[in-house]
Order: C-alpha cells, then structure tokens, then sequence
C-alpha cells in the first residue's frame, strides 16, 4: 500500500506534466514484484513437473538405467543402435506411421464431406453436429471397450451382423487375428477425431464468400465442381491445421490399442506408445524406454515443423 | 445459417425428381455415420441395464432387459463409487489450479514490464511441444523419489504442469493473449483511484476475462477426467485409481461382468456428456480457437 500512495501523490505534486509519464518509474518497481509474485508459482510447477523431467528424458535415453540402480552409466548412443536392430520397435514405428496416415485421412475426408453436406442447408444441422462430436469427448477407454465388444469373436455385433447378411465367412476374432487386429482399433478411434474435424471445418465454412459460390452455380458448376474449386480452397488453411492436430495426435496414440489388444497378438498391433510403456514400466528399462520416447517426440516435433511451414507457404 | 445460404449452397440444381434423389442420399448419408457414432453411446447404455441372468446369453443385443441394480453393484462391489469420487477429487484440484495459476502468469506476461518477460512466456511455450511420452519415464522416478507415487498428487501435478496437453503452457497462453486484448485505460484508471496490483488484477481483468477462463477450465476439465495414462503410470498398484484406470483394472481382472463395465462405463461417461452438452459453446470455441489461430 505504501508504494500505492507514493505512485498517487506524485501526480498530484506536477500538475502540468503528463501524468502517465510521472506516474510511470515507481509503477514499473511495483510491477516487476507483482510479476515475480505472479509468475513464480506457475512457472515452479511447470519446470519442476514438465521441463526438467523432459530434459532428463533426453538425458537417459544416453544411459542405460533400469530404474533401480543408484549410478546410471553413459552408453552414449547404444540406445539408438540397439532400437535399429530391434524388430518390435520397427514393428511399431511402422504400426505409428499406419496409424497415423489412415487414422489421419480417413477423419480428415470423411469430415470434410460430412461438413459440406451439413453446409449445404441441411435441416437437424445442429442435431446432427451434436451426434458426431459425442465419439469425440467420450472417454478414450471407454470407446476401446465398446469397439472391443463390437469385435468379440463370439457375442460381438460384428459378426453377428455379417453372419445375418451372409457373410460369416468374414468372421472372425478381429482382435486376435494378427491381420486385423491393428485396423479394428484403428476403426474404433475413427468417428470421434471425425467429429472434431466436423466441428472444426463446419465452423470454418461460416466464413466461406457465398457469393461466389453461386455465381459458380449459375455458371453451371455442379456440386462437386462448387466444393472443389471453391468452398474447399477457402477453408484450405483449417483444413490444413486440423489434419496437423489429427497427425500429431496419432503419434502419441496409447489408449485404444493398449486398452483392446495391449499391442498384441505378439506385437501384431504394437504402436511406439505402448511399446515404450512396456519397456519402460513392464520390462523397467528406464534407458531404452526414454530412447524410444525422444524418437516419438521427434517424429512429432517433425511433423509438426513441417506443417508450420505448409501453412506459412498457404498465406 | 440464412435460408439465402441454403438456397445457394443447396443440392443439385436440375429437376425436382433429381433434387428429392440428392437430398435422399445426403440424409442417408448424414444418418448412416449418425448411427456409427451413436451406436457404441447405445450399445453401453444397454449392456448396463441388462439382467446378469440375460447377459451370459447374449450380452450385446440391444435392450432386451432393462435392470438398475448393475448400477448399484457396479458403484458398491465393483469401487466405482469410490473412483468416481476419487476421480472428482483430482479434476476439481485441477482444473481450480490450471485456471488460477494460468490467469495470474498469463496476466503478468501481458500487462507487466519487466526484464525477460518474453523468455519466460517462451519456456511456457516449449510445453506445448513436449507430449507426456517424454516426460512420464523420469517424472515416474521423480514422484517415486518425492514419495508421491499413488497418491493424488502424483496426478495432479503432472496435469497441471501440462502432461494431459491441457495444462498451464496451454493455460498461459490462452490467458494471455486474452489479457492483451483488453485495454489499459481500465487498469490505469484504478490505479489513480488508489487501487493495488493486485486489485486491479482481481477486481477488474479477472472478471473481464471470465469468458477465457470458461474455455480453459472446460478444456482442462475434459482432459483431466478422460485421462487415462497418467493414472495408469502414477497410480500403478494402489488402491487409488481414477475412473478411466480403475476402469481398466477392473475388466482387466475378468471375463464376463461385461453389465458391471458397462455401469461402470456409464458412470464415467454420464457426468462428460452432461458437462458438454452444457458448457458445448466454450469447449467449441476452444477447440476453434486452437485451428483458427
């Protein structure tokens, strides 16, 4: 409060000069301890709870801890070595990039579609955007053991309902059969990252120029023509930045594949997420665990660099 | 959206017969992923109502038996009652933390002067970046050796710290470029009136920003409840679990009881979709706000 009266008498004394100018220097003491007051606990809690830990990741994955010992020795790159020879990690790098290109396009058209139907004056909208958004806010865990009941060999909807179309021939344990098993959890985490893309691309076509879209009309366009040539452009940037969350997301996927297969038959349906939590907490291999971490936080600090820059070449 | 738009934008232009045809196919195309999102919502609504009796027959066949008591055993002898508790226990701490701690850093990056003002909002940044994977192996070893390890606090931390993705680096950022949009004269004109720092923050920009603290603590709230990971790793092998992995644990444990997971789904799912229908605009406007920018 002290310094609270100084900073109103000293207006008061120079009557004449500009009082923002006067009023300034004893402000500025003030504000720099309100600022260490403000900032400090924030600032404490996220370099205790995320940086610092983040920079001991890269540390360990130089070493080759298992957790329990008190000394951790510097192998220097043997981590990295050791995952080029590792037929699981590949498995699950190549399992990531699958997820990731289809968990991506596969959202990212039919959303798009979804959105320009809904656009072109559709009754129930709201309704409709509502319904494909709910997949999205449920929780991860929850979707996975439904899909998983979807898939169950015996009960499951699934093949219930190919056997009553004819198709039992079809049927199977989609879970358990190593050829399926990555694509049926890719399925279960497809409607709710297409509600999002929904929700965020029907927002973006709120801005698109109707003029011009009907003087496409008039010109004879049809409705793919009007779509492609010129709502889609319009919203190329959204479109652009929601494909970059959708495929920045799909590298840290964990929930679904670990919840309905843990990775498995074998590592059939092994992603780099559940890959480096078994390392890491199952098999207590702090080191190779963190090497396997600071690969995915590349891949995706990559990706995500690579879409800055598309997006800055859009403008 | 204007009848103008909907005229415009609408379906094929040629003959009515080739119009009704469009627009068949556009419903039927709007219902078909309408179904494929709604049905899973369904098939646990069902499933949790099912006599146990009716579950071993077939537990997948929509509503063929409507029975409550799933939710009461579910709630009792399969503990969700208490992971539910539990579970809003460390999302209120959470999202109460985020909200407050986010608006006094991002108030002081964008209305306080002082030296290394932008290096600091830029370590904020950095989290944004960082996904959980890369922090969760040595923050493990942090909270074990800080005695954490299973206790509450070895989630709430680590949330509001950023690793649900939601956490203060979001927080601050948000908040600040919320506090930079408002004007200076409303704080300057407090400050003659004799009011503190402080009190120029409380009394007048916090309330002012009350429309990004509503998109943030929703954004927080979801990320929170729904996580799974973090109480997976953290909890590991206590007695304390949150929804999601007791959740995990507890049809992890067996083969049949699907009734029980069902409930027990239902009862994490309920109070997210009460939530979002609710507070739908802000958690829009934040996820918007993020493809926008």
């Amino acid at each position: 409060m002290q310094t609270q009266s100084e900073a109103g008498r000293v207006p008061r004394q120079k009557r004449g000069v500009v009082e923002r100018y006067v009023y300034v220097p004893p402000l500025r003491r003030q504000q720099m301890y309100y600022a260490i007051l403000f900032i400090s606990p924030a600032l404490a809690i996220y370099l205790v709870f995320m940086l610092y830990p983040f920079l001991n990741t890269i540390y360990l994955s130089f070493t080759n801890w298992n957790g329990a010992t008190v000394t951790k020795d510097f192998v220097g790159l043997s981590n990295y070595a050791r995952m080029v020879g590792d037929a699981a990690a590949w498995k699950a790098f190549y399992n990531t990039v699958i997820w990731v290109i289809i968990g991506t396009i596969s959202p990212v058209v039919i959303g798009l579609f979804l959105a320009l139907l809904l656009w072109s004056g559709t009754r129930g909208s709201l309704f409709f955007r509502t319904v494909y958004f709910l997949p999205f806010i449920l929780p991860l865990v929850v979707v996975a053991f439904v899909w998983q009941w979807i898939f169950h060999p015996l009960f499951g909807p699934l093949n219930k309902l190919l056997d009553s179309v004819g198709l039992e021939q079809l049927s199977r344990g989609w879970l358990g059969d190593p050829s399926t098993a990555l694509y049926a959890v890719l399925i279960s985490a497809i409607p709710g990252a297409t509600g999002l893309v929904v929700m965020i691309l029907f927002a973006a076509l709120q801005n698109v120029d109707v003029s011009q879209v009907e003087a496409a009309k008039i010109d004879g366009a049809n409705w793919f023509q009007r779509a492609w040539y010129i709502v889609i452009p319009g919203i190329a940037p959204v479109i652009t930045m929601v494909t970059a969350i959708t495929l920045i997301g799909g590298f840290a996927v964990f929930d679904n594949v670990f919840v309905m297969t843990g990775g498995g038959p074998g590592h059939a349906s092994e992603v780099l997420g559940t890959y480096t939590y078994q390392i890491a907490f199952q098999e207590n291999q702090a080191g190779y665990g963190s090497a396997l971490a600071v690969l995915m936080t590349t891949l995706s600090l990559v990706s995500a660099v690579v879409f800055v820059r598309l997006r800055e070449r859009q403008r | 959206m204007t009848p103008e738009s909907q005229r415009i934008a609408g379906g094929a232009s040629y003959g009515r017969t080739r119009n009704w045809l469009a627009a068949l196919g556009k419903y039927l195309v709007l219902l078909l992923f309408a179904t494929l999102s709604l049905y899973p919502l369904l098939l646990i609504i069902s499933t949790s109502l099912k006599d146990p009796l009716d579950v071993t027959a077939d537990p997948f066949e929509l509503f063929s038996s409507f029975s409550p008591v799933n939710f009461y055993d579910a709630w009792t002898l399969g503990g969700f009652g208490g992971y539910f508790w539990n579970t809003v226990v460390i999302t209120a701490i959470t999202v109460v933390s985020v909200v407050a701690l986010s608006s006094l850093a991002g108030y002081a990056l964008a209305r306080f002067y002082f030296p290394g003002n932008n290096i600091i909002f830029f370590i904020f940044i950095v989290g944004l970046m960082i996904p959980f994977f890369s922090v969760m192996i040595p923050l493990f070893y942090e909270l074990k050796s800080l005695s954490l390890l299973g206790t509450n606090a070895a989630v709430i931390l680590p949330a509001i710290a950023g690793a649900t993705g939601v956490g203060l680096p979001l927080g601050v950022f948000l908040m600040r470029s919320f506090y930079m949009d408002l004007p200076e004269e409303l704080a300057d004109a407090a400050r003659v009136e004799g009011a503190t720092e402080f009190q120029v923050f409380r009394r007048i920009m916090l309330p002012l920003s009350m429309p990004g603290v509503a998109v943030l603590a929703v954004l927080v709230f979801f990320q929170t409840w729904n996580n799974f990971l973090l109480p997976l790793v953290y909890l590991q092998g206590s007695e304390n679990q949150m929804l999601a992995s007791g959740l995990y644990l507890f049809a992890g444990g067996r083969t049949g009881e699907y009734e029980l997971a069902a409930a027990g789904s239902l009862i994490m799912t309920v109070p997210v979709v009460i939530l979002f229908l609710i507070f739908q605009k802000y958690f829009i406007r934040g996820l918007t706000a993020g493809a926008f920018k």
